[in-house]
This record gives structure tokens, C-alpha cells and sequence, in this order.
């Protein structure tokens, strides 16, 4: 294995190769950046160039976009709350207060490092555990994705602010989730006959109109609202900040790397579970969506090593992990390559290649990423009502490019508004994407569960890994419903205790 | 004089000129295809089968009509938005319609409002084999499979791709023809289906040939029954249904459509042209990469008509028992 990692090394520091991959970095940093261009959208549009080009260079350079993209969505999320990719969604979270108090600096630096080490977690399980974890990640299915998404679902109760706004966004976002086609079924729900809502509501649209845009109205509306960002000084290595998220950063780490190599579930997902956890384990989780680093640690570090870890079931077993994985996989087919359980063994030297290539790409993010920020925040010196329009604007262009639909850019536009007023009612945003994103999961786990098992409910309890999924979730919920209901009655006793 | 009589003669020749050229229009336009650039509408996703399929065709139907074409992805609602856009375009020859048999499944499930009367096909160029893949571990052949399929009815669970899909179409037409008291379980993706396949969670899935190749070759997945009239060449110890006794050969279908109320000249000659883009090499070598060489993939345009309806009215017979 490091004969193979180190004759791919060798590939990738010819320097042909390394002016391919600074490219691929390049391009994925600008893409990433854009609202609404993901890494699916990049990976397709410069498919057809790799046609002409050999396999190994031709995926160093779609999986080197592929990992850089979800690196740079976090640039727009902590900076305009614009996020780049779904992947930075979490990201813009904590990381915007921070730039609204003049620490945008510190915000992307943490970002950055963040991502470098989850990517490079990543990378390191993806060359040492590929087999190994490809074996797991067979154990996991249906009950065990249902108590994944179930386990997620239960930190809406410890997250901070009013219980019942948690739990009404939770339900909206469940209740946007089953718009469409019912996927195991066929039957069409609350889509008014509308071909456009078939497919239901998609992700990028909603993301991009709940923060972006919503963001945009609110400054408009409410004049400078914050201090004005002339200067951003991005610093990556900081040692206090370093021990502060250390704990966080190798827990989401490893969370990234085990939710993405499960297949059919991305680095959305991965930051989402890993903001969550980062909450529900924090001694202050009253400060997250206020500022924090561990706020930014988390959702990066995670979505990172996720994105690599979404390449061990394609390498492994010629399953994708994911949406960009799915399409390498289609680009491995047209090369003529063969992706399945002997791809290793009969394709050891491209996937080495591709295996130095990332992991080279996670030292070009430390290396690029702050003059590609130092460039991009010139931005900001561009007074707010022109900026505004070109964020708009990019939204808009990046939401059509999707599926090519006019309508998802009205839902956005739409959501934009609608973001614009739960914000002012201080509603948790967080709780609706979260029940957006676990809810289908959930729901058709369930159903597929269930189907297994004949109608059995006990499929849940006589499988290992779903059975302590549930157990924990179970356990988590009782003590974060119990401890507040201790700590008032608490209070009220020392109060009556006091009074007499 | 005679420059007046020149103009006589020049005016009325101009006018029988315009006279006749309003009456030959019909054969002129067709004459002149393609007038303009031509569109390809993609009822499917970018990178998937679908997608690399029309990707293909691109370039060597530009070079055999002289024009440039553009290729634009419509994958909302299984592509139904692409089969709508098309049936509205201007029914010149223009816009082309590139599909898969999820047109005629999602048309009998009533999730695509547009029918066979609104879309002439112009071709069939892919067809793809459809078969019954089996963990190896829980089940060694045919046989073995419908013995313990009859001893536990019920229980036997079967993947595929999507509610309304050629693989759900192939299970509900197996499960009539056969018997079997089975069960389908449609996942999202393709990988997840073979995911659950390999973890030996589901006891089989309904699958193209083409891409659980890798898994044959590994012995992860064992093909155990094929949907054609004949043994493939390729995997002559498989059995097929028609042997079995059950007339069931349909598999994932990629062709060409247009607006149905194009004229049949017009639909005739990119009939020709996508003919000879199969008949070429290129195509041909494109075909066996991607492991859809097992079969005659080509069908005109009448005989594919005649096909697609013959295959809704069994969907839609088919989905109504359900």
C-alpha cells in the first residue's frame, strides 16, 4: 500500500500533473465560491474536456475540483452568508456573526484549517481503510439509515432558543421534504399537478433563498446593519483557537469520514450531523448561531473528510457516496475503466495517482486559499448596493443551472422572502434544513424497513448498528428533555427555599 | 417596348416563382433540414446513461447534418418537463426529445402527462438487457430461487430503481407471468440498490446487465435469469424468460423523439442520419464500452411506435393490478 501511495506520488509530482491539479484547484475555489455552482455542476461541465485526456490525469483533475469545491462554498457562507455549496450551509451558522463582528478574518481562517485536516483525515482513511470500510459500509441499510437520520433529528431539542420554534421548523422542513413524487410508491404529494413540483422542492433553491437572498433583503432594508469590511486578514495558524476546536475538529473528523462513506447520504449530511453533535456536546451550546469557532470546526472538518470518505464505496465497490461521486463513476465508464470490487486491484495505479493527487490538493488549499481570499474579499470593498445585486444575481444564474428551470428560481426568490420573515421572528433556520435534509431519509428508510421486514417494527432492535443508533438517540433525547426540567425544578426549589 | 414586355415577363415570372414556392413548402423544408440549429432536450440528469448517450450523438449528427446543437439537461420528474417542452416546440425537426423507456413507464404510472399521440419516436438506437441479479450467497440459481420463493411466499425482496421505473416494470411483469408471491422495494439511487444487494440485505435486484457487469466478474452478483428471446452470447449458461415460458424481453430503452406533428419527411431524415451515426464505427465502439453491444439496439421509427404502445398498455395493465 505505500509502494502504491508512493508511485502515485511520483505520478502526481510530474509537472504536468501538478499544473493539473493547481487548476483543478483554481477552478474548484471559484465554482465552490459561486452560489449555486457545485462541485456536481463543475464535474460535469468539464467531463467532455477529460475525454481527451489519459484516465489518471483526467480523474486527479475531476476529483481534485470535486475536493476543492466543497472546501471554498465556506468563503460565501462566512462572508455574505451566501453558501457556495449545500455542503457550506452549517457553515454560515456561526461563521457569519463572526464577520459581522469584524472577525472575518479569524472566521475563514478556521474554515480553512478546518477543512485541510478533515480532508485530510479523509484522504488518509480513504488510502489506508478503502477495503476495510467498504465492508462497513454494506452493513448499513435501511433501519440503520433510519436511526442515523431519527438520531440527527432528536438535537432539534437541544438546540438553543424556544423548544417550539425548533420543533415547528423541524416539522416544515419535514413537511417541505414530502413535496413530490412519493419515491416508493409513485404517487404524487401536494404537487397540484404541477410537473415543475414533481421532483419536489430541491435543495440549492431553498438554501440559497433561505440565506442568501434573505440576507440580501435584510441588509437593503435595514440600512449597514454591521461595520463595514475594509480589511481581511485570513490567519490559519492560531494557537489559542488551534486547542479550542482540537477536541472538535478529530470528532467531526471521524463523523465526516463514517457518514460519507455510506452510501447515498454526502457531505451535506456529514456537516449537518457533525454541527449537531458539536452542539449537543458543547458546555455552552447556547453560544452556537452566535459566533463561535467550534461553529465553523465542525460542519468543515466533517463535510471535508466526508467528501473523501464518499470516494471509498466508488473506489471500493463502484458505489457512489454521493452526487459528484456518482458522476466520476459514470466518468470512469466512459474512460473505459471498469469500477467495482477488482477496481483496486485492477486499476491500483490510477487510483493511487488519484489517491497522492487529493491528498496534495488538501496542502494547496492551506497554500492557495488565502491569496484566492485576499482576492475575492477585494469584493467587499464594493459599496453594499452593488454587491447585493451581483450576489442576486450570481443566486439567480446558479439556481437555473441546476436543472435548468426558471421555476426552481421563482422558489428561490420565494424563499428568499419567506426566510426574510422567519428571521425577523428570530425562527431557528437551522431546524428547517435539518428536517429538509433527514427528513426523506427518515421517511423512506422507514418505509423501506419496514417493506424488509414484512410490516415487522422489531427490524429496528434485532440489528446492531440501528439498535444502538436508536438506544443513543433514545438516551439523548431523555436527557436533554430532563436535565432543563431538573434544573428549573432546581430553582424553584432553592426560590421556595429562599421565600420561606 | 421590348424593356416594357421585359418587365411583364420579369414580374410574372417573379409571381409564378413566389406562386410555386408557397405551394412546394411542405418538401422544401424538409429540402433544407436542418434550417437552423438543432436542441436536444435530456429527459434525464447530467453524467447518467441518458445523458452520455445523447453527449455522444452530438457530435456526430452535427457533422453529419452541418449544424451545431445544443444539449440541455430537463431531469424534473423523470424527464417529463423534456417530453412536455418537445411536444409544444415547433414541430420543424428542431428539437429532439432524447429519452429512455422511463418516458412509456412514467407515462403508465400518470406521472407524465404527455402521451404517445403528442411524440413521434424517430429511433431506437440502445436496448439494453434486463436480468434477474442475485447475491450468490443466498440463492445459487434459478431454480434455487424459485424453489425458495414458493416455500416462503412473501418474503423474497427484490431492489430496483425508482416507483415508476423499467426495473419496477420488469418485476410487476415477472411477478404476473411467474407467479411468485415477491416483493419490490425501489430505492433512490442504483448504487443503493446494488449496495444492498452486496451487503446481502435484499435477496436480488432487477438490473441492466450493463452496469452490474463488474459485480458478475467478481462473483459478488450472480445474473440468474435474462429478459430476451435468446441466450446472450456473451453469458451463454444463463436462462432466459422466454424459454421459461414467459414472453418477457423488454429492458431499458434509449431513443429519439419528436413533436408528433413534424412532417414524416422530416422525421425520415433524421431517421437516416441517426442510422448511419449507429451504423459508424465510433458509435459502434462507444456501444461496447459501455457493455450495451449484447443486443440489436436500432429500431425505426414505425416499428418503435408500434412497440412503445404495445408496452404501455402492458405497464399500464400491469400497474392497475397492483
Amino acid at each position: 500500500m505505500l509502494d502504491g501511495f508512493l508511485s502515485g506520488l511520483s505520478v502526481v509530482l510530474q509537472p504536468m500533473n501538478l499544473l493539473i491539479l493547481m487548476s483543478a484547484v483554481f477552478i474548484g475555489f471559484v465554482g465552490g465560491a459561486l452560489p449555486g455552482i457545485s462541485g456536481v455542476i463543475l464535474v460535469v461541465i468539464l467531463l467532455p474536456v477529460t475525454y481527451g485526456m489519459d484516465a489518471t490525469s483526467a480523474f486527479m483533475l475531476l476529483t481534485a475540483i470535486y475536493g476543492s469545491t466543497v472546501f471554498s462554498g465556506l468563503i460565501t457562507a462566512i462572508l455574505y452568508r451566501a453558501p457556495g455549496t449545500p455542503e457550506a450551509v452549517m457553515t454560515s451558522f456561526d461563521g457569519y456573526p463572526m464577520t459581522q463582528r469584524g472577525e472575518a478574518g479569524k472566521a475563514l481562517g478556521i474554515g480553512v484549517l478546518s477543512s485541510a485536516i478533515g480532508g485530510l483525515v479523509g484522504t488518509i482513511a480513504l488510502i489506508v481503510f478503502t477495503p476495510l470500510l467498504a465492508s462497513v459500509a454494506l452493513k448499513f441499510s435501511s433501519p440503520e439509515y433510519f436511526a442515523l437520520a431519527i438520531l440527527g433529528l432528536t438535537v432539534v431539542a437541544s438546540l438553543g432558543g424556544k423548544l417550539m420554534y425548533g420543533l415547528i421548523g423541524a416539522g416544515m422542513g419535514l413537511f417541505i421534504a414530502t413535496i413530490g413524487i412519493d419515491p416508493l410508491t409513485g404517487t404524487s404529494r401536494y404537487t397540484f399537478g404541477s410537473l415543475n413540483l414533481a421532483e419536489g422542492i430541491g435543495l440549492i433553491p431553498m438554501i440559497v433563498g433561505l440565506f442568501a437572498i434573505s440576507e440580501v433583503m435584510k441588509r437593503a432594508t435595514g440600512g449597514h446593519v454591521h461595520q463595514p469590511l475594509t480589511k481581511v486578514n485570513v490567519k490559519i495558524f492560531d494557537s489559542t483557537i488551534m486547542r479550542k476546536i482540537a477536541a472538535t475538529l478529530s470528532r467531526s473528523s471521524i463523523l465526516g469520514v463514517a457518514i460519507g462513506i455510506l452510501p447515498g447520504i454526502g457531505a451535506s449530511t456529514a456537516a449537518m450531523v457533525s454541527y449537531s453533535e458539536a452542539v449537543r456536546w458543547s458546555k455552552h451550546p447556547e453560544d452556537f448561531g452566535k459566533g463561535i469557532p467550534e461553529g465553523i470546526a465542525a460542519p468543515e472538518a466533517a463535510n471535508n473528510a466526508a467528501a473523501m470518505g464518499a470516494l471509498v464505496p466508488l473506489f471500493a465497490l463502484g458505489i457512489p457516496g454521493s452526487g459528484t461521486t456518482a458522476i466520476i463513476l459514470g466518468a470512469f465508464i466512459m474512460h473505459g475503466l471498469q469500477p467495482g470490487p477488482m477496481f483496486m486491484a485492477s486499476s491500483s495505479e490510477l487510483i493511487y495517482a488519484v489517491f497522492a493527487g487529493l491528498f496534495i490538493v488538501n496542502f494547496m488549499i492551506l497554500l492557495f486559499s488565502k491569496p484566492f481570499i485576499t482576492l475575492f474579499t477585494k469584493l467587499l470593498n464594493i459599496p453594499y448596493s452593488a454587491l447585493g445585486p451581483i450576489i442576486i444575481m450570481c443566486c439567480i444564474v446558479g439556481t437555473y443551472s441546476v436543472r435548468n428551470s426558471m421555476f426552481d428560481v421563482w422558489l428561490m426568490l420565494g424563499f428568499g422572502v419567506l426566510g426574510f420573515l422567519l428571521e425577523k421572528l428570530r425562527f431557528p433556520l437551522v431546524a428547517i434544513i435539518l428536517g429538509l435534509v433527514l427528513g426523506p431519509i427518515a421517511e423512506s428508510e422507514l418505509r423501506r424497513s419496514l417493506a424488509m421486514s414484512q410490516g415487522d417494527m422489531t427490524i429496528f432492535m434485532s440489528r446492531p448498528i440501528s439498535a444502538t443508533l436508536i438506544g443513543i438517540a433514545c438516551a439523548l433525547l431523555t436527557v436533554s428533555i430532563l436535565v432543563p426540567l431538573y434544573k428549573r425544578y432546581k430553582k424553584r426549589r432553592l426560590y421556595s427555599e429562599s421565600a420561606s | 417596348m421590348s424593356s416594357k414586355n421585359n418587365i411583364v415577363v420579369l414580374t410574372s415570372l417573379g409571381v409564378a416563382m413566389m406562386m410555386g414556392a408557397f405551394q412546394v413548402s411542405a418538401s422544401d423544408e424538409a429540402e433544407d433540414y436542418p434550417s437552423g440549429d438543432l436542441e436536444f432536450l435530456v429527459a434525464a440528469g447530467a453524467g447518467g446513461g441518458t445523458d452520455n448517450f445523447t453527449r455522444t450523438v452530438k457530435p456526430m449528427l452535427e457533422e453529419r447534418l452541418d449544424t451545431s446543437i445544443k444539449v440541455v439537461n430537463l431531469p424534473s420528474a423523470s424527464g417529463a418537463l423534456a417530453h412536455q417542452r418537445t411536444a409544444n416546440s415547433e414541430p420543424d425537426g428542431h428539437t429532439l426529445d432524447f429519452a429512455s423507456s422511463t418516458l412509456v413507464t412514467s407515462l403508465a404510472a400518470g406521472q407524465n402527462p404527455t402521451g404517445l399521440d403528442q411524440l413521434t419516436p424517430v429511433a431506437r438506437m440502445q436496448s439494453d438487457v434486463m436480468t434477474l441479479i442475485v447475491n450468490p450467497d443466498k440463492h445459487e440459481d434459478f431454480e434455487a430461487f424459485k424453489t425458495y420463493a414458493e416455500n416462503n411466499p412473501g418474503e423474497v425482496v427484490i431492489g430496483g430503481t425508482h416507483a415508476a421505473s423499467p426495473d419496477k416494470m420488469a418485476f410487476l411483469s415477472f411477478r404476473d407471468a411467474s407467479g411468485l408471491d415477491i416483493s419490490f422495494i425501489p430505492y433512490d439511487e442504483e448504487g443503493s440498490v446494488s449496495s444492498n444487494v452486496l451487503g446481502g440485505n435484499i435477496d436480488g435486484m432487477f438490473g441492466e446487465i450493463s452496469s452490474t457487469l463488474s459485480y458478475i466478474e467478481s462473483g459478488d452478483m450472480k445474473p440468474i435469469l435474462v429478459f430476451a428471446e435468446e441466450r446472450l452470447e456473451n453469458f451463454p449458461e444463463i436462462p432466459t424468460t422466454v424459454e421459461k415460458g414467459w414472453d418477457l424481453t423488454d429492458g431499458n430503452e434509449r431513443g429519439v423523439f419528436v413533436n408528433a406533428e413534424t412532417p414524416a419527411e422530416i422525421v425520415s431524415q433524421i431517421e437516416q442520419a441517426l442510422k448511419a451515426v449507429y451504423d459508424s464505427d465510433e458509435y459502434q465502439s462507444y456501444e461496447e464500452k459501455v457493455n450495451l453491444h449484447y443486443r440489436e439496439g436500432w429500431m425505426g421509427s414505425e416499428e418503435y411506435q408500434q412497440k412503445l404502445e404495445e408496452n404501455l398498455e402492458l405497464y399500464s395493465r400491469l400497474i392497475e393490478q397492483t
